[in-house]
């Protein structure tokens, strides 16, 4: 539950990134793995985010755009694309990692109803 | 069967307004075909019109924050993607082709080839558009907004980027406008 997954791109499109934040009890990231299909661009591009969300809070990766990754990389106009692809699997993450977290609490409170509502049946 | 039809005649105006200008660029060949196609099968207009009810009843969905997933059972047919995109490419190449005689711009240079259209304005940067047929769309390098990807909406006759909702043809007019000082028309 304190691993975000983040699985962007089309297959079609030669372009798929996964991209892994594993988070630390404080709500920051402590480390990041990816793994990418695609052009060299979008591989730099997945490996600039990994190295970038370490140690940082989920509202600071969001605040990371793909026009500073593009701008790091030097990335000519037509690569624009890849760093909008790492973009997104940094929001795609976060999100799944939201999602988990949310499940994980929803589960805990379910159960403690069910335990209350057999009290009272019993 | 009476909602399907009077569909189709919404639909059909629309569809018969882009022949004249495909006739226009891509010559006699392709409009005579044009004109078979369009007195020919009704059966063809039923299946277009079908795919368009599908179309809007699934892709409304237009998402502004996060990342966007294609919805496969609603993609354009390739054929279609094709005269749509190359029509729009090879408008907006003819019309920036004009606008660059108009302004004085260090550098400008348009070349479309290998299915790309590149945009060099010199310092102020180069704008790369390109099919990406997969997923049916235009994708847009900009010095600007940076990369865009637009997907054909047929209720609005443009091609629109999902996140933002901004449309190729007037993001362009306005960027150009900025970035070169002179206004530009291109829808």
């Amino acid at each position: 539950p304190n691993v975000g997954t983040g699985l962007v791109g089309a297959p079609q499109c030669g372009d798929v990134m996964k991209l892994q934040v594993k988070f630390d009890g404080s709500g920051q990231i402590i480390d990041a793995k990816f793994k990418t299909f695609g052009c060299g661009s979008a591989i730099a591009a997945s490996s600039v985010a990994t190295e970038w969300v370490k140690g940082k809070s989920v509202e600071e990766v969001l605040t990371i755009k793909n026009s500073q990754i593009a701008k790091h990389l030097s990335l000519p106009p037509v690569k624009l694309h890849c760093s909008m692809l790492a973009e997104d699997a940094i929001k795609a993450a976060i999100k799944n990692y939201k999602e988990k977290q949310d499940k994980a609490n929803g589960e805990t409170v379910e159960t403690i109803d069910s335990t209350y509502l057999h009290g009272i049946g019993s | 069967m009476a909602t399907a039809s009077r569909f189709l005649l919404r639909k059909l105006p629309r569809f018969l307004k882009l022949s004249p200008t495909l006739l226009r660029s891509n010559g006699v060949r392709v409009s005579s075909n044009l004109i078979q196609d369009s007195i020919e099968p009704l059966d063809s207009f039923w299946r277009i019109g079908s795919r368009i009810r599908h179309d809007s009843l699934t892709t409304r969905s237009f998402s502004s924050q996060g990342p966007a997933s294609v919805d496969y059972s609603s993609v354009l047919q390739e054929e279609e993607f094709h005269k749509l995109a190359n029509f729009t490419i090879n408008h907006l190449l003819e019309k920036i082709e004009d606008y660059g005689d108009n302004v004085q711009i260090d550098g400008f240079d348009i070349d479309y080839g290998n299915e790309v259209l590149t945009l060099k304005l010199g310092s102020l940067g180069t704008y790369v558009l390109n099919k990406q047929t997969p997923n049916r769309q235009i994708w847009m390098s900009s010095p600007v907004s940076g990369p865009s990807r637009f997907d054909w909406d047929r209720d609005a006759n443009a091609w629109i980027y999902r996140r933002t909702e901004a449309k190729l043809h007037k993001l362009l007019e306005e960027e150009l406008e900025n970035l070169c000082g002179e206004p530009i028309q291109l829808s």
